[in-house]
């Protein structure tokens, strides 16, 4: 595998962002989108998890759901971010995302690149891009929450700006296997749109068909861990997570793209 | 000469279908290669084999030393693939730049080479449009423009020049005869007088096989056929050129059209025909030395 043609697929993929108009459209539509969520739910919701009166009731709500270390956050539109974020940023990876190669194999173009690239380059280059995507994009609400705290209280600078490293790493980190999902998917169906609609069965129909059977046959409980997000729960609270979890969707995200390559190294144009 | 495609016991099955049965050939450095048959022949799927979009059902290729689709091939083979579309979003110059980078040049030489492809087939003017905006002639000079990137040894064209209007046609044929030698071609075309002119070994496929494996198209036997079209041919002239010393055999291959075979006599066969078109006013259109490669694949 020649690392700087993987490389130039990736910086393809970003370009196809920031240097057309349909990316800035989407850059703006994502924003504005953003921009009402920090304005209204986040903006409204810190003086009460911050106010002296409310802090018993927020503080118990919170315990009974595992969320008592994020309330006590004095960088509270982060702890907010952080929760609005990781149960978002995952399903809007796989409608950004969704079209990775599908496009072009339909209309010819993957022809082209296969002459100059192996396909493992374009599966992991185009993954890659899809992954600088969203990180972008996460860094771009995760530095608007910054700025809004900074707002409120610029002291909280230090602490703040790592707190919003970690959650930048954690959210992309959690993001993968999402990624890596609408690639494999990318070669299972003929569009973008058929890769969302299993995408949305995949999580349905079949985590509960898993989430039962695990259930009720434990020796198969392990199923559960082939569903990307099956750690979300024990990375909300922020405390205590077991390093498995940060594991989890990193080895998800290998085994996806290695399914990948499998179909498309086989697969014909 | 060497080798640079080696074909060997080649099949590809599509469920019961076989696209191609027991395909053999070679293809000499330099040479221009007329692959030709009727649709669904399987010219398009041995191009995709050679190309590495489809994997043979059984068979070996042989290009270069290495197989279809190995990373060695990358800046030595390059393919217009039938049907095959750019990325509308982006522009001519992004894409064909990002294929010029693939292929290892920096970013300044990937922007020389893409302006001088797309001077060669007259596209400068629309380096900054989408594909999108371009029309059908000028999408597909731009897919052969990517095709002469770099410096290839092989360049498959599979039908460069249908769609495209006789102007262009022609252009696209005059470059790729400006090229040949230094690139070895494989062209796919239904006109077989474009054909003709451009290649000079034809693979002739038919039901998945290769019915025919004609090195040489333009080397035959001096003086042996002549092809004759005439204007208002009618049997009087028939009988007259029959009578031409050395005529051995006509064939009437079409309502204006001859095919002499004769053998050779110490006046000139081409000679004496003309002399006796002059000596009775008659009006020929063309005098082809030889059989048209239509007469060759479809009449004999």
């Amino acid at each position: 595998m020649n690392l700087q043609r993987t490389w130039l697929f990736g910086q393809f993929e970003l370009t196809r962002l920031f240097a057309t108009k349909r990316g800035w459209l989407a850059i703006a539509a994502f924003s504005l989108v953003w921009l009402m969520v920090l304005r209204y739910p986040i903006y409204n919701a810190v003086p009460f998890i911050n106010s002296y009166e409310f802090s018993d009731i927020v503080g118990q709500i919170a315990g009974t759901i595992g969320l008592s270390a994020l309330v006590s956050w004095p960088e509270a539109e982060l702890a907010m971010f952080w929760i609005i974020g990781l149960f978002t940023f995952p399903m809007f990876a796989v409608f950004v995302t969704a079209d990775q190669t599908v496009g072009d194999r339909n209309r010819g173009t993957l022809r082209f690149l296969t002459m100059r690239s192996t396909r493992l380059e374009i599966l992991l280059g185009r993954f890659i891009g899809q992954v600088m995507i969203l990180a972008a994009l996460i860094a771009l609400v995760t530095v608007a929450t910054l700025i809004m705290l900074l707002y409120r209280d610029a002291s909280l600078l230090t602490s703040a700006f790592a707190k919003s490293i970690a959650i930048w790493s954690k959210l992309l980190l959690t993001c993968l296997p999402f990624i890596a999902l609408m690639s494999l998917l990318n070669l299972i169906n003929n569009s973008a749109r058929m890769s969302i609609v299993f995408a949305i069965l995949f999580f349905t129909l079949i985590a509960s068909v898993i989430g039962y059977v695990g259930a009720q046959y434990p020796i198969l409980s392990w199923l559960n861990y082939i569903i990307p997000g099956h750690q979300i729960a024990e990375l909300t609270g922020w405390q205590n997570t077991p390093l498995f979890s940060y594991a989890l969707p990193a080895c998800q995200t290998a085994i996806l793209l290695g399914a990948a390559h499998v179909l498309l190294k086989g697969r014909d144009l | 000469m060497s080798t640079v495609i080696e074909v060997k016991s080649l099949s590809k099955t599509f469920g019961t279908k076989r696209a191609l049965d027991n395909v053999e050939f070679k293809i000499e450095k330099g040479s221009t290669v007329a692959l030709v048959g009727p649709n669904g022949a399987g010219k398009t799927t041995l191009f995709s084999i050679v190309c590495g979009y489809l994997k043979p059902s059984s068979g070996t290729i042989d290009i270069l030393g290495h197989q279809p689709g190995d990373a060695s091939l990358f800046d030595k083979i390059s393919a217009l693939p039938q049907d095959a579309q750019l990325d509308p979003k982006f522009s001519v110059l992004q894409q064909l730049t990002f294929f010029a980078k693939l292929q290892g040049m920096s970013g300044k030489a990937a922007l020389e080479d893409t302006k001088r492809v797309l001077t060669l087939v007259d596209l400068a003017h629309v380096a900054n449009s989408k594909t999108s905006e371009l029309s059908h002639g000028m999408r597909k000079r731009v897919c052969i423009a990517q095709a002469l990137l770099g410096s290839p040894e092989i360049v498959l064209l599979d039908e460069a020049t249908a769609g495209l209007d006789p102007k262009n046609a022609k252009a696209i044929r005059s470059l790729i005869a400006s090229l040949q030698g230094d690139i070895t071609f494989i062209l796919s075309s239904h006109d077989l007088s474009e054909l003709e002119r451009l290649c000079d070994t034809v693979l002739y496929l038919e039901q998945g096989q290769l019915s025919s494996h004609q090195s040489d198209l333009h080397k035959t036997e001096q003086g042996s056929f002549v092809t004759l079209q005439m204007l208002n041919l009618d049997a009087d002239m028939q009988d007259k050129i029959s009578n031409l010393a050395g005529v051995r055999h006509i064939k009437q291959t079409q309502s204006d059209e001859l095919v002499i075979e004769y053998t050779k006599q110490p006046q000139p066969f081409d000679l004496s025909l003309l002399a006796l078109i002059h000596e009775h006013k008659w009006t020929y259109k063309q005098l082809v030395n030889g059989r048209t490669l239509e007469n060759q694949l479809f009449v004999d």
